[in-house]
C-alpha cells in the first residue's frame, strides 16, 4: 500500500497550484462572488493551459482539491465544465463522443446536467419531466432547477421521463437521457440569483416548452437513465468529495497562518490549549477526508466504483467542510469574519446538498451494506 | 412571561408585520433606509438599555424586544442594540437626542474586547487632536463613533472620521463594517477609564446578544418546521423522515429550553455567569438550528428569496463581532471553577 501520489500527479498538483497564485487572486475571487459573476475569463485561460488534464482522473481530482483549496467559487468554475460528459463516456455511442464529450474534453465546449426539478432535489426516480416521440425526435416539455453551467453550457444531458413507470414502486423505470442543445427553440434559461455561497459558479434553470430532440441524440438505451444518473453520481461525487476536501483544506490553512500570525500565545510561547486541538481536529478531519476520498477514487479509476465508499466520501467531505471552516472562523474571531474564509463557510454548505444530500448519501451507505455485506 | 413583556411582544410583532417583512431583503442586504431608522426610533427601541454608568442597565425590555425584532430581520435587532449600546454610554443631550429619535445614528467599538492587542489599529491623542485608523468597526456608517484610545481613554468622536473600504461581509450587510481614519478634534472624552466602561457594557450585553440568537433561533426554526409540513420527497412529506425530524425536534427542544431560561433571567437580576451561560448556549444554538432548517430546504435554501441563508450568515456573523470564544470561555470557566480557569 502506497500513500504517495506519483511524479505526474505531483506535477499535476504544482500545476493547479501555480495556475491559483495566478489567476484566483482575492480582487477576482471577491468581485466573481460579490456580483455573482461567472469567472469567463479565468475559465478561457485554464482551458488554454489545459489546467485540468482528462487523460488521467487521478489529475483531475488532485487539480479541483488544490484550486478549490484556494477559492471555491472559482476552483469549481474552472473545474466544472466537463460536468456530465462520463455519461457519454460510459453510455454514449461513437457519434455522441466525436460531436458532444470530445469538444467538452478539449476545452472547446461546456456541458450542463439536467436533474434536479423544482418539486424533488433527491428524488431523481420523481422528476416530472417528459420527453414524447413524435416522428423524428422526442419533445421534452418540463423544467429542471439549480443546474450548473446553466446559462453557459452550449448543450445540456437531460434526465426525461419517456415512459410511465410501472407501478408507484417502480418510478426509476421509464426514464431516459437526452442531448438537448442550449440554443433550441423552446428551450429558456433563468439565471439563478441570491446563492449563499459559490456564487463564481453558474446556476440556473432550465424550462422546456416544447422543445424537440433529435432520436439520435437520446443517449443510450430508452429507459434506462435512470442507472446512467445514478452511474455518474457514483463518480461526480467523487469529485464533490474532492471539493470539500479542498474547503476543509483551505480553512485549515488560513487558520494556520492566523495562528502564527495573530494568536496570542503564553509566556512560554505556546497558542491556546484550545486552539491547539482545533487545529488538529481539522487536520486529522482533512488526513482522513483525503484518505476516503483517494479510496473511493482508486475504486473508481480502476473501473470498480464502491458506491458506499463513495457516499462516505461524499457525505464526509461536506461536513468536514462545513465544520472546518465554521470552527475557523469561531477561532479567529474578526480575522476569520473578514477574510477570504466567510466566502468558504458560505461556499461549503452547498457540499451537503448537492449531488445527494448528506442525509441521502449515509442512507446510501447503510442499505447497501445491508445488501452487500460492507465496504 | 410577565404581562409587560407579552404585550412588548405583540408591539414588536405588529412592526414586523407592518414595516420589516416586506422589505427584509432589502433591510438585510442593502440599507435600512433613514425613514425606516426613524420608524425605529419612533417606537422608542433605541434608547430602552438606560445608562450604563448609572449602575445596571435596564436590558430586560431590551432584550425582548431584540429576541422579536430578529426573527424577522436579524440586522435590524442589530442595528437597535449598536443605538442602544451608544445610548447606554453618551450624556451629550443633543447628540443622545437625535441618536434616540433616528435622525443621527451611534456605533461603539468592541474590537478591542475582541482581538489581541495592536491588531485593532491605534488611535492617539495629541495636541488635541485625535488621529489613527481603528479597524474592525462594526456600525462605520455611523454619525458618531465610541471607541477606545491606545491610552485607555474612552472617547466619543462627533466628527473628523471617514469609514474606509468596507470588509467583507458575512451578515448584517445593512450596516456599515470598516476600518475608520481619524483625524478629529470634535471629541468627548467619555471616560479615563474606558477598557472598564466598555467592558461593563460587553458583559451587559450577554443577554440582549443572547435575545436576538434566540430570536434567530425561533424564527428558522418554524421556517424548517413549515417547510418539511408541506414539501414531499419519496412519496412522503419532509417532516416523516427521522434523520430531519428528530434533529430538528431536538435542536427545538434546546430552545425551548433556552427561552424558559431566558424568561427566567429577565423577570430577576442575572448574575455575570447565568447571562454568560445563556449566551454561550444561545450563539451556537442560532448557528446549529440554522444549518439545520437550511438543510431541511435543500436546494432553496441556498437562496436569498427563501430567508434562510440569511440566518445561516447572520448567527456566525453574531457569534464573532459580539463575542470571542476564547475570551468568553476563559471568563465563563473562571466562574465556574469559582478560581481562575482554562487559560492554559
Amino acid at each position: 500500500m502506497d500513500f504517495e501520489l506519483s511524479d505526474d500527479i505531483k506535477e499535476a498538483v504544482v500545476k493547479a497550484k501555480e495556475f491559483a497564485n495566478k489567476y484566483f487572486t482575492e480582487e477576482v475571487a471577491e468581485k466573481s462572488d460579490f456580483n455573482e459573476e461567472f469567472p469567463t475569463e479565468i475559465v478561457a485561460i485554464s482551458k488554454k493551459e489545459k489546467v485540468l488534464d482528462f487523460s488521467n482522473p487521478w489529475k483531475v481530482l488532485v487539480t479541483i482539491e488544490e484550486l478549490v483549496r484556494r477559492d471555491p467559487g472559482l476552483g469549481i468554475s474552472v473545474t466544472i465544465s466537463a460536468f456530465g460528459a462520463e455519461i457519454f463516456m460510459f453510455f454514449g455511442n461513437d457519434a455522441q463522443k466525436e460531436k458532444y464529450m470530445n469538444p467538452v474534453f478539449a476545452g472547446k465546449r461546456t456541458l450542463g446536467l439536467g436533474v434536479t426539478e423544482a418539486g424533488g432535489g433527491s428524488d431523481v426516480a420523481g422528476i416530472k419531466c417528459e420527453a414524447r416521440l413524435d416522428g423524428d425526435s422526442y419533445v421534452l416539455n418540463g423544467g429542471k432547477m439549480f443546474i450548473s453551467n446553466g446559462q453557459i453550457a452550449d448543450h445540456f444531458l437531460v434526465l426525461a421521463r419517456t415512459s410511465p413507470p410501472p407501478s408507484p414502486e417502480k418510478k426509476h423505470k421509464g426514464l431516459s437521457v437526452f442531448v438537448v442543445d442550449s440554443k433550441s427553440p423552446g428551450f429558456a434559461i433563468n439565471k439563478l440569483h441570491g446563492k449563499l455561497g459559490v456564487r463564481a459558479t453558474n446556476t440556473a434553470e432550465l424550462i422546456f416548452d416544447n422543445v424537440r430532440v433529435p432520436k439520435e441524440d437520446m443517449v443510450g438505451e430508452e429507459g434506462k437513465g435512470f442507472y446512467y444518473i445514478m452511474t455518474f453520481f457514483n463518480i461526480s461525487r467523487i469529485y464533490v468529495a474532492a471539493q470539500g476536501l479542498g474547503i476543509a483544506h483551505g480553512a485549515l490553512d488560513r487558520l494556520l497562518e492566523y495562528s502564527k500570525k495573530y494568536a496570542p500565545v503564553s509566556e512560554t510561547g505556546e497558542l491556546s490549549e484550545n486552539l491547539q486541538l482545533a487545529i488538529a481536529e481539522i487536520a486529522t478531519r482533512v488526513e482522513a477526508t483525503r484518505n476516503i476520498t483517494y479510496k473511493a477514487a482508486s475504486y473508481l479509476f480502476k473501473f470498480t466504483p464502491n458506491p458506499i465508499v463513495t457516499s462516505m466520501a461524499k457525505f464526509y467531505a461536506a461536513e468536514s467542510a462545513v465544520f472546518a471552516t465554521k470552527r475557523a472562523i469561531e477561532l479567529m474571531s474578526l480575522h476569520g469574519l473578514t477574510s477570504d474564509l466567510e466566502r468558504f463557510f458560505r461556499d461549503a454548505k452547498i457540499l451537503d446538498i448537492w449531488e445527494g444530500t448528506t442525509e441521502v448519501e449515509k442512507l446510501i451507505i447503510t442499505r447497501m451494506m445491508l445488501k452487500e455485506g460492507g465496504a | 412571561m410577565e404581562e409587560e413583556y407579552e404585550i412588548l411582544e405583540n408591539t414588536v410583532k405588529d412592526f414586523n408585520a407592518k414595516y420589516v417583512e416586506n422589505n427584509s431583503l432589502k433591510f438585510e442586504n442593502e440599507s435600512m433606509g433613514k425613514e425606516f431608522v426613524k420608524l425605529l426610533a419612533d417606537q422608542g427601541f433605541f434608547s430602552m438599555m438606560g445608562q450604563s454608568g448609572e449602575g445596571a442597565a435596564d436590558v430586560k425590555t431590551l432584550s425582548v424586544v431584540l429576541e422579536n425584532l430578529a426573527k424577522s430581520v436579524p440586522a435590524v435587532a442589530v442595528k437597535t442594540l449598536l443605538a442602544n449600546s451608544f445610548l447606554s454610554l453618551v450624556n451629550d443631550p443633543k447628540i443622545t437626542e437625535a441618536v434616540a429619535n433616528g435622525s443621527k445614528s451611534g456605533t461603539v467599538t468592541f474590537s478591542d474586547l475582541l482581538v489581541g492587542p495592536g491588531q485593532n489599529g491605534s488611535l492617539l491623542l495629541s495636541d488635541g487632536k485625535i488621529k489613527g485608523e481603528k479597524q474592525f468597526v462594526f456600525g462605520s456608517d455611523s454619525d458618531f463613533i465610541v471607541t477606545l484610545l491606545d491610552t485607555g481613554e474612552l472617547v466619543l468622536l462627533k466628527s473628523g472620521f471617514t469609514a474606509g473600504k468596507k470588509l467583507k461581509r458575512l451578515g448584517f450587510r445593512s450596516i456599515g463594517f470598516s476600518a475608520v481614519s481619524v483625524n478629529s478634534s470634535d471629541y468627548d472624552v467619555l471616560s479615563k477609564e474606558g477598557r472598564k466602561v466598555l467592558e461593563k457594557l460587553y458583559d451587559q450585553l450577554s443577554i440582549p446578544v443572547a435575545a436576538i440568537s434566540l430570536g434567530m433561533s425561533e424564527a428558522v426554526s418554524q421556517k424548517g418546521l413549515d417547510y418539511a409540513k408541506v414539501r414531499t420527497a419519496f412519496g412522503h412529506y419532509l417532516k416523516d423522515f427521522q434523520p430531519l425530524a428528530f434533529e430538528l425536534t431536538s435542536l427545538i427542544a434546546e430552545m425551548e429550553i433556552l427561552k424558559r431560561y431566558f424568561e427566567g433571567l429577565i423577570s430577576t437580576s442575572p448574575s455575570r455567569k447565568e447571562a454568560m451561560f445563556l449566551k454561550h448556549k444561545a450563539l451556537a444554538l442560532a448557528k446549529d438550528i440554522s444549518k439545520t432548517s437550511l438543510q431541511i430546504h435543500g436546494g432553496y435554501g441556498y437562496l436569498e428569496d427563501f430567508g434562510i441563508e440569511k440566518f445561516y450568515r447572520d448567527s456566525m456573523a453574531l457569534s464573532v463581532l459580539f463575542h470571542n470564544e476564547e475570551h468568553e470561555m476563559e471568563d465563563l470557566s473562571t466562574l465556574v471553577f469559582e478560581t481562575k480557569a482554562g487559560f492554559v
